[in-house]
């Protein structure tokens, strides 16, 4: 078992490393984007290329932060009935869906996107529109993507029955740290706001039974 | 029994849904499980061919990898994310605090006011519920608000960023049901801009029918006062009627034929600049030929204003697309955060990783319910589906009133994304052959939708709020009382009366149609056109063929550069939707 959680980690850390890297695509994005609209409007030069890299950028950033938000658990539930549920009970439900749900998706999508890329590969597949990309870049972009939710699932597998067994911790109720609204709250509090809300909105943190979904939105 | 599964499969596949989806395993895995497990039975029972799944791959690129539509999630998330930590909600609120808080009730309109300002630059409900909580509730409940209309009005306030654009609801609706988002944009202005005036009534009615409620701010609590004693307010409105003189008399000048959008959406740029000019020279030169709080009204209103007008104004006059506009708002709210020394790398950093993830996992709800939908159409669920709500008695209205309860009791537990994903694009091909505009029913649902946020006891708003408003009895610091904690109660009640409002609006909408600037019934021509988007058996032929025809071309070793036009829409659904759309 520590074998298994060990190669978990090294898992986890990959695909953490893999998404913090590709959010830099996002700031990227943004400003082609912005720099396609302002140069359509200003100079009236638009390029193709610019415009597609634009929806390749955004294919990878969905596709390679797929493990990481896994390994985050902040793929969306609806937990009204199973909140309630144990913790073991929560983590059987987890293993059943890796094993029915998660696994037979990301491979038969893996399986049957790797064709694809390699025939764009092959016959160099490019873009129909003037000045347009080559288009085995973001053929990649699909395979690995579900490679990457394959791995991560393997690993949440792993650590789930991990708890099951008694030889690692419940990962489905870690804190990672706190919440984007916590850390809102933070910031206004320190520029804005009364010393009285300060104490009791850290008060809150103990009470208020915060929901799984809370960070959702 | 096989012959029992075959005639049945449609209403099994989307019971089994149901469970699947209870389970409480992510809905992207459990809706795109649910596909593939009937698929494969699918094509043991002889319904499909063994080559099924080999259209998914093109499914998922064409219908998402590829669609501009859906970068404009990241764009407007990643632009709320880094304005809700610029400082601009807090500025907003202090500032209009202070206008309207002499008047009764005068807090609980600036909050309204606000939470619609900020809906229509953050869009995000979260920090616009924090930061009202954080700031405005304090205020309220030191200067004796009603503890309910105080939590409710912030809540409720908050969820407009759902209904006014630029909303990511809008967005996902307007994709699922094959309309342009400008559109769909244009189209909820109006109905937010209503919805936000019955707000405004209700606390009217508050302040008039229970004035303890609501009370005015007293005197000493009203800081932007002029040395003299005077609070300015004469020189605020003389400001305000120059910079709208400026605005009406350019527009008079200008050629009759302008459309009329677009001189709207000038006429009031120029009177914002008038406005920020005239205030800017004040300042510059210390004449101090206005007010505090004139000058002060107009530095804090601009650049949001200005905002709005960069996003909504260059897509609402055409020189924008939607994902253009998110993306120059976006650069706009990085240099807003630069210019008042709020951006750092953590903060860009938080706001990257905050947007990639969300951008994640709606998008692969939507890979789950691609996956999902090639099965359920391919049993003629969608048929199965359309025949249960065609069949209702009173035709339109009987479905309308049908769907919009359904949604309503859905919003209960789902929120939106699932019931964008999940329900909408079900619901989509039903209104379409009743003959409904699609975009007057997507706005329709999407102020249904907005329910979620603040129902009793799952709501968002009301969650977020509970988070921040205070749970113990607290010492004043400015006044030295002990105040009194906000009870979760409180925040439940206080919600209700807007629960009550947005259903009013709701029917307020099915009963003038005009609000959304689109008749609900189209004309036959029109429904000829829309109709094409409907055929949806014979686009999942039309993609095999494609497949087919893709195969042969291998074979023959062939480049498939001729048919790559075909290939990259190859999703038939997607593109002949889109086609229909483009018509229009």
């Amino acid at each position: 078992m520590q074998g298994l959680l060990k190669m978990s980690g090294l898992i986890d850390g990959m695909n953490e490393r893999i998404g913090r890297a590709t959010i830099w695509l996002i700031l990227i994005v943004v400003i082609i984007s912005a720099g396609n609209a302002v140069s359509r409007f200003a100079l009236n030069i638009s390029s193709n290329a610019m415009l597609e890299v634009q929806w390749y950028m955004f294919s990878a950033v969905f596709m390679f932060c797929s493990g990481y938000v896994l390994n985050k658990n902040e793929h969306i539930r609806i937990d009204v009935v199973t909140g309630r549920f144990s913790a073991r009970t929560q983590n059987w439900i987890d293993v059943f869906g890796i094993l029915v749900f998660l696994m037979p998706m990301a491979l038969l999508l893996a399986y049957l996107s790797w064709p694809v890329f390699t025939n764009a590969w092959n016959s160099g597949e490019i873009s129909q529109n003037p000045g347009g990309l080559v288009r085995w870049p973001v053929r990649l972009v699909m395979p690995i993507g579900f490679a990457l939710l394959i791995l991560q699932g393997i690993s949440e597998l792993i650590k789930r029955v991990a708890f099951l067994t008694g030889a690692g911790p419940n990962s489905l109720d870690k804190e990672a740290g706190p919440s984007a609204e916590q850390e809102l709250a933070e910031a206004i509090k320190k520029h804005q706001v009364a010393p009285q809300v300060v104490s009791y909105v850290e008060a809150n943190h103990e009470m208020v039974d915060q929901p799984k979904q809370g960070d959702r939105k | 029994m096989t012959e029992f599964l075959i005639a049945n499969m449609a209403p099994i596949i989307f019971g089994s849904l149901v469970f699947f989806l209870l389970l409480g395993f992510p809905v992207a895995f459990a809706l795109a499980a649910n596909g593939i497990v009937f698929g494969f039975i699918g094509i043991e029972l002889g319904l499909f061919q063994p080559t099924f799944f080999q259209a998914l791959p093109e499914r998922i690129f064409g219908g998402i990898m590829m669609n501009d539509t859906l970068l404009a999630i990241p764009f407007f998330t990643f632009m709320g994310l880094i304005l809700e930590r610029s400082g601009m909600a807090e500025d907003l609120l202090e500032t209009i605090g202070q206008l309207f808080g002499p008047i009764r009730g005068g807090l609980a309109y600036a909050v309204i006011l606000v939470g619609a300002m900020l809906a229509a630059t953050t869009g995000v409900v979260a920090a616009s519920v924090i930061s009202m909580g954080l700031i405005s509730l304090p205020i309220m409940l030191r200067y004796g608000y009603d503890r309910r209309v105080a939590s409710g009005v912030i809540a409720a306030s908050g969820t407009l960023a759902q209904i006014i654009p630029p909303s990511l609801v809008l967005i996902i609706i307007a994709d699922q049901l094959g309309k342009s988002v400008g559109d769909m944009y244009k189209g909820a202005f109006v109905p937010g801009f209503v919805l936000t005036g019955l707000y405004l009534g209700y606390v009217l009615c508050v302040s008039v029918f229970f004035a303890k409620a609501a009370p005015a701010l007293p005197p000493e609590a009203r800081v932007f006062r002029e040395p003299s004693g005077r609070t300015g307010g004469i020189s605020l409105l003389l400001l305000s009627i120059v910079s709208v003189g400026a605005a009406m008399f350019w527009a008079q000048t200008q050629a009759a034929d302008k459309p009329t959008d677009e001189l709207i959406v000038v006429a009031m740029c120029i009177g914002m600049a008038v406005a920020f000019g005239l205030a800017s020279i004040n300042r510059i030169t210390r004449l101090a030929l206005l007010s505090k709080m004139a000058e002060r009204v107009t530095f804090v209103l601009i650049p949001p204003l200005a905002l709005i007008f960069l996003v909504l104004g260059t897509i609402f006059i055409g020189v924008a697309t939607p994902t253009e506009g998110g993306a120059m708002g976006a650069s706009g709210a990085l240099l807003m955060a630069l210019s008042r020394k709020r951006l750092s790398w953590s903060l860009l950093k938080q706001a990257m990783d905050s947007t990639a993830k969300l951008t994640t996992f709606v998008v692969f709800i939507l890979v789950g319910a691609r996956v999902f939908s090639l099965t359920f159409y391919g049993v003629d669920g969608h048929k199965w589906v359309e025949h249960l709500l065609t069949d209702l008695p009173g035709g339109q209205t009987g479905f309308l009133i049908v769907v919009n309860a359904l949604i309503f009791f859905l919003a209960f537990f789902l929120d939106f994304f699932e019931l964008c994903f999940i329900v909408v694009p079900l619901l989509g091909p039903v209104a379409d052959k009743l003959g409904i505009d699609l975009i007057w029913f997507g706005i329709l649902l999407a102020i249904n939708m907005q329910t979620s946020f603040m129902h009793p006891p799952f709501g968002f708003a009301l969650f977020y709020l509970r988070s921040v408003a205070p749970t113990s009895a607290y010492k004043d610091h400015h006044t030295g009382q002990l105040t009194e904690p906000v009870t979760t109660g409180q925040i439940y009640w206080g919600a209700i009366p807007f629960v009550v409002i947005q259903v009013i609006m709701v029917g307020l909408v099915i009963a003038f149609p005009q609000l959304v600037g689109h008749d609900p019934q189209l004309t036959d021509a029109e429904m000829n056109e829309q109709g094409q988007a409907v055929d949806i058996q014979k686009m999942l032929q039309d993609d095999s063929d494609a497949d087919k025809s893709r195969e042969d071309a291998d074979k023959d070793g062939a480049k498939p550069g001729a048919d790559a036009a075909e290939k990259d829409d190859g999703d038939a659904l997607t593109k002949a939707i889109r086609d229909a759309a483009k018509e229009k």
